[in-house]
């Protein structure tokens, strides 16, 4: 009974570690991953042919070293990082959600079809076997004795693995990370690089992976491909989403729930109608139950991923330079269709400019060319005196062009004050070796950013909200905690794509309000816009836009009388005005 | 000693074999019947494969590339209809079913009994489809619409249809256990039709998988049903605001998946000539190579990247071992993503990505 329950706990410890693993990968980086299991078999081989030393004559394999536990482990680790490393260089780069998924199934049943049918590398279908008990060379336990210090050694890797990952969770990596799961433009609009973010969560959940496959080689002694069909890996979602994505204790719990405790208990079914399949298919049918039952009645899973508590207090903000944006010959096709065609205006340093035109004008196109959301068939767009066409968005954003987009893209999982933190110039502060190193600068940067985050807060109204998930709160809120965001990101520039979208018109007074105060941090500020009453409010200078053109730039009522801009567009607005 | 099995080893070890046991018998058989049996076993690969490629290796070599593609028209047709069956449904809803295999899989037992009842093969088919029709409606209405209405993530309906897989898959483990049932058909000989060496039965398939194809491609691009389906496709949202009752087309969509994909199965379950619990989960994986290569939500992507794989797979069969077919497939299916993204025939401006 006790060598049962041990193994159990052994069991579940092991797979708690790989679960959280995936959980990096999936519950905080938001990528589906169905390579995960390669990773573990990864490890668990690895760990092997460190370790395992020379098998008699017909078994073939590489290594045969007889390294020492950690070791192995540590080489085990190491190989799985470095094999995601390369597949997620090529499958994150440009590939999202579904093929995503796809890609790494391809990759694991190539990474078996390989490991089963070719010998040297890991002695192919038969596998490996004789997997020496770590560190038993020196305690020289007994069995029974041995299980028992197995499970302890286990429980301390999963405390290890459990604190440093809760560091992370807080640490502005972790927070960055879920930013990027919940809304990946505006992560990229505010200077996160979404592709190196996802590519080191990536890499550190094969890396735990490998660990617990290395783990779990030791535990049974034992590995062959069998025994990681790319299917185990929807097991270990299965834990996770019923015990909760993104939550490391929900990880947990689901572990032990879904994959140890119910398991177990539905393998007492007995054999019924001659049929020795009924165990193993009524324990799969009720599974799949269990994932529906969830999902109907709570989708979060047992154990949420709640808000994280961001503490506060108070301090102002230091004004910017404001600078010139120049766009000169701008021009974007898609298909036939020239969208932008050889656009050229410029933006003067302190004031707000309007950018109006008829729909289909291409001002949206315009600022997504600008921003580097989009790559521009031709032109140059001059930004702080650098040429910045072309370059990804989240390089634009670090060089302070922040832009908004015409439905708020708040990252409704994280709570007000964390959507205020995340704004901030990220300066480095998010990688993944941060809270470890250096800990104590990191801190104290944290700590100003989230005085200075209240403090805007206070201005815009929202500080009562901070601890709020930012998805409930209303659509105006949301568009002020853009603005607030924004202003927390200290940029010279900011476009801001159509402020007054899915606004009620009531808070017209408010948003402009809003974005005076901006101007007065010094911010320079384009405003894509329909609404021309709005516009003359706020905007100093006008650039009219039609047929992909600009066609016409100065004070709104000076341009009433322009021709080019009646026929164009405002001929008609005009006289309704 | 510390062993879990794994709970879904039913579907595992199918995964494990990839779909090499798709392949030989039927098509060492075509090629016995080609040439009178000589010896063989040089190559020691392995049952059926080695016996396929040791009558293959005694003809031409554009000989043997003539039989590997007229293999790949056939298991290329089959594939066809089940990725163009998977892309619609997906077109209309975003969500990868991974619970499509079951569909193939309930068409294919169903087949089976109508077939041991009535004998007549028309109407196995027929009830195959339906079948697969009702479960595809079924899958839609009970949980992917509420859940897409709910607004939960795509993820996690993506993980609720693979809960729904498991439920389906091992209800048929139950009533008929985890053995292979064979389909009791009369062999037949093989002919040549220029380069290619099909049975009847072949030919049969081909011509379905055909007729089919037009059927649908008639259905998609010249009835009103097949307008809105791709206004939905294209757009969700625009096109309920365009007064399409977008909530009927989509219902019909699966319904008509389900229908084409229970057909599928059981053209399928006929040409291998047996039958598993896992044997559409199997065909899914190279189902699904097909609907992404072809870029999701693209039936004509999904035809071209089909016929090409399973080429690209029998081909490939007959000149290294066919345990690499899955290989094959997965691979062709990295290569076109790393050069185009959104699948093959992505359309101007390629939204398919999404």
């Amino acid at each position: 009974m006790t060598a049962y329950l041990t193994a159990l706990a052994t069991e579940g410890c092991i797979f708690s570690i790989m679960a959280l693993g995936l959980n990096v990968i999936w519950g905080w980086a938001g990528d589906l991953d169905l390579a995960f299991y390669g990773y573990v078999a990864v490890g668990a081989y690895m760990a092997m042919v460190t370790s395992i030393g020379r098998l008699p004559a017909p078994a073939q394999y590489v290594l045969g070293w007889h390294l020492p536990f950690p070791l192995a482990a540590l080489i085990a680790t190491a190989s799985a990082a470095l094999l995601a490393l390369g597949v997620g260089a090529v499958a994150l780069r440009r590939l999202r959600a579904v093929y995503f998924a796809i890609i790494t199934l391809s990759a694991v049943l190539m990474l078996q079809t390989v490991i089963s049918d070719y010998t040297p590398l890991f002695n192919g279908f038969d596998g490996l076997y004789g997997m020496p008990q770590p560190f038993n060379d020196t305690l020289h336990l007994a069995p029974q004795a041995y299980s028992v210090f197995f499970v302890g050694f286990a429980l301390l890797c999963l405390a290890v693995v459990y604190v440093l990952l809760d560091r992370l969770s807080r640490s502005p990596f972790g927070r960055a990370l879920r930013a990027v799961r919940e809304q990946e433009r505006a992560a990229a609009a505010f200077g996160r690089s979404v592709y190196a973010l996802k590519l080191t969560a990536y890499v550190l959940g094969a890396a735990l992976g490998g660990f617990g496959g290395a783990l779990l080689a030791a535990s049974q002694g034992a590995f062959n491909p069998t025994a990681w069909p790319p299917t185990e890996t929807l097991d270990l979602y299965v834990a996770i989403f019923v015990g909760g994505m993104g939550n490391i204790r929900g990880v947990i719990l689901g572990v032990f729930l879904v994959l140890v405790l119910f398991q177990e208990s539905t393998r007492f079914v007995p054999a019924l109608w001659g049929n020795p399949n009924v165990s193993a298919a009524v324990r799969e049918i009720l599974l799949g139950v269990m994932i529906l039952v969830t999902m109907r009645y709570r989708i979060q899973g047992l154990w949420p991923d709640g808000a994280q508590r961001v503490r506060r207090p108070a301090r102002p903000a230091a004004g910017t330079r404001p600078v010139l944006l120049e766009v000169r010959g701008l021009s974007k096709r898609f298909g036939g269709a020239e969208v932008v065609r050889d656009c050229s205006f410029e933006v003067r340093e302190g004031t707000v400019v309007g950018l109006i035109g008829p729909n289909g004008a291409g001002k949206s196109t315009a600022v997504e060319l600008i921003t580097g959301f989009a790559r521009p068939d031709a032109g140059v767009v001059r930004f702080a005196g650098r040429e910045i066409q072309g370059w990804a968005p989240d390089r634009i954003a670090r060089l302070g062009l922040i832009r908004t987009f015409q439905l708020p893209h708040e990252w409704p999982g994280l709570t007000v004050l964390e959507n205020m933190i995340l704004a901030a110039p990220a300066k480095g502060r998010d990688a993944i070796w941060r809270p470890f190193f250096a800990a104590g600068a990191l801190r104290r940067a944290e700590a100003a950013d989230r005085e200075r985050a209240a403090d805007l807060l206070d201005t815009f109204g929202l500080l009562e909200h901070q601890d709020e998930l930012a998805g409930t709160l209303s659509g105006g809120e949301k568009r002020l905690l853009e603005f607030a965001r924004i202003a927390m990101a200290q940029p010279r520039l900011m476009i801001l794509d159509e402020p007054m979208g899915g606004v009620n018109p009531v808070l017209g007074a408010r948003i402009a309000d809003a974005i005076a105060r901006l101007v007065a941090l010094g911010v320079t500020v384009v405003i894509v816009e329909h609404d021309l009453a709005f516009v003359e409010r706020v905007c100093d200078v006008v650039i009219v836009m039609a047929l992909g053109t600009a066609i016409a730039t100065g004070p709104l009522p000076a341009l009433r009388a322009d021709r080019a801009v009646i026929d164009a567009y405002l001929g008609e607005a005009a006289v309704h005005a | 000693m510390l062993r879990r099995p794994s709970p879904l080893a039913a579907l595992g070890s199918a995964c494990a074999m990839g779909w090499g046991d798709r392949v030989p018998p039927r098509h060492s058989a075509t090629l016995a019947a080609v040439r009178p049996p000589g010896p063989v076993g040089i190559h020691s690969c392995g049952g059926t494969s080695a016996r396929t490629h040791g009558a293959a290796a005694r003809v031409t070599g554009m000989e043997r590339l003539g039989l590997g593609i007229g293999f790949g028209l056939v298991t290329g047709g089959v594939l066809a209809l089940s990725a163009i069956a998977f892309t619609l449904q997906y077109a209309v809803s975003r969500i990868p079913n991974l619970a499509f295999g079951e569909l193939l899989t309930y068409g294919a037992y169903t087949g089976y009994l109508a077939s041991r009842w009535t004998h007549n093969l028309a109407a196995a088919a027929a009830a195959a489809a339906l079948t697969g029709s009702v479960i595809g409606w079924a899958i839609n209405a009970g949980m992917i619409e509420p859940f897409l209405r709910a607004r939960v993530r795509t993820s996690a309906i993506f993980i609720g249809t693979l809960a729904v897989s498991l439920v389906l898959q091992n209800i048929i483990l139950l009533a008929f256990g985890g053995t292979s049932i064979a389909y009791p058909l009369p062999p037949e000989d093989s002919q040549r039709v220029g380069p290619f060496i099909w049975t009847p039965r072949d030919e049969q398939s081909l011509a379905a998988a055909l007729v089919v194809m037009l059927l649908l491609y008639i259905l998609l691009r010249h009835t009103k049903f097949g307008k809105a389906l791709r206004a939905i496709a294209d757009n969700r949202d625009l096109a309920r605001v365009s007064g399409i009752q977008a909530h009927r087309i989509i219902e019909l969509t699966w319904g008509l998946g389900g229908l084409v994909a229970g057909f599928a199965g059981f053209v399928l379950a006929v040409t291998l000539g047996t039958l598993t619990p896992t044997f559409g989960f199997t065909f899914l994986l190279v189902t699904m190579a097909a609907a992404v290569a072809g870029g999701l939500g693209r039936p004509q992507g999904a035809l071209v990247a089909a016929l090409l794989i399973g080429i690209a797979m029998e081909v490939s069969a007959l000149y290294v071992d066919a345990s690499y077919k899955l290989l094959i497939a997965f691979g062709l299916l990295v290569l076109v993503l790393l050069v185009r993204p959104a699948g093959l025939v992505a359309g101007e401006g390629g939204r398919a990505a999404a």
